[in-house]
């Protein structure tokens, strides 16, 4: 079988001979924007296999889906959407089988962290680059669901406010809140590393 | 400081503020120190998860990965193909049951035109219509003891059925 090269072929013409049923042309696609994809299911997930599984599943949705992408977006956006929403599906799922601790009740209404006092965190400090990415990763899996998720929508998809509200299901002044909450506490975590470090 | 004043400052260091209040905003960093070493912590928070994402790569194979989804999307598409409903046999059920309503009624009718309202003779069989319900038949048989009822229309789960396999088509 004849198995046309499209390594380098642009994206649109991609989608155009995936969307006839062309999968080698699909396939390159997923080669350009796997770790993209994968990225964002391991941030808002924390979990490898997690991420894994629903990262193969919206590619599995972005192929039966193909038609409905209008190219309003680039195809990454596109195909980013669809994990995201997966991973809330799955975030959703686990939170109902999981009872809410008194600590994520708090964090709701700002938690003790909206009045601790103002931390300094200096990146370029004694850390390297994949140390301190190491250890963001950390403080991030501290976070509960919700300001996690918001925080990645905000800083990583680069949501405003009021997407964000529309895509988690939630009013302009809880992701204000959340967002709030959850950059102060991933301040507090990292500022309380760096001491530890510095000991 | 309030809540909304940090939510307010924090708006405004995400661009999310109308021009006027931003303008505000920006003169009051200017004077409060409590509020320009918050603006700080914010913007630094920031600045540390800029670019985190970019050092994190798929742990697979591209083919292993690639596989593993081309796997799927044949699996998919094939319980796709062989699960449609038959659209003939909808049609079936939707027309021909009460088609066959129909034939019983008309035989019905033209026996009772013929023989009266029964056609009771001693030690024969009997069909009866109920009034209240057209579409339904009783026979019975004395010299066997048997009485048997029937409906000459399609159950409810039936038509709901066809309905569906219609709206899929």
């Amino acid at each position: 079988m004849n198995v046309k090269d499209h390594s380098s072929a642009d994206e649109a013409a991609l989608v155009r001979a995936a969307r006839e049923g062309d999968m080698a042309a699909f396939e390159e696609l997923v080669a350009r924007n796997r770790d993209r994809v994968y990225a964002r299911a391991y941030s808002m997930m924390r979990n490898e296999d997690e991420a894994l599984d629903l990262s193969q599943e919206a590619w599995v949705k972005g192929w039966q889906r193909l038609k409905q992408f209008q190219g309003d977006s680039t195809f990454g956006t596109w195909i980013t959407r669809i994990v995201i929403n997966l991973c809330l599906d799955e975030l959703r799922r686990q939170k109902r089988h999981r009872a809410e601790s008194i600590e994520a009740i708090a964090e709701d209404s700002g938690g003790v962290e909206r009045q601790m006092p103002v931390v300094t965190v200096n990146p370029t400090l004694g850390l390297e680059r994949e140390e301190l990415r190491k250890r963001i990763s950390d403080a991030l899996g501290k976070l509960s669901y919700e300001h996690r998720t918001v925080l990645v929508l905000h800083e990583f998809e680069e949501m405003e406010y009021k997407q964000i509200a529309k895509t988690m299901g939630c009013s302009i002044g809880t992701v204000m809140s959340r967002l709030f909450y959850a950059r102060r506490k991933l301040a507090a975590l990292l500022a309380d590393l760096k001491k530890q470090d510095l000991t | 400081m309030e809540l909304e004043a940090q939510l307010k400052l924090q708006a405004y260091l995400d661009g999310e503020l109308p021009e006027a209040e931003a303008r505000e905003m920006a003169d009051k960093l200017a004077r409060e120190a409590g509020s320009a070493a918050l603006a700080a912590e914010l913007r630094q928070t920031r600045a540390l998860l800029e670019g985190f994402e970019e050092g994190i790569r798929l742990p697979e194979s591209r083919e292993f990965f690639w596989s593993k989804i081309e796997r799927d999307i044949r699996l998919s598409e094939k319980s796709a193909a062989s699960s449609p409903a038959l659209p003939w046999a909808a049609l079936l059920r939707r027309f021909l049951a009460p088609a066959m309503g129909l034939a019983l009624v008309a035989i019905a009718g033209f026996v009772l035109a013929r023989h009266g309202p029964t056609l009771e003779r001693p030690g024969s069989a009997v069909i009866e219509t109920a009034l209240a319900d057209p579409g339904a038949f009783t026979y019975r048989d004395d010299n066997s003891g048997t009485t048997l009822v029937w409906l000459s229309y399609p159950a409810e789960n039936e038509l709901a059925d066809a309905g569906e396999s219609a709206d899929v088509e």
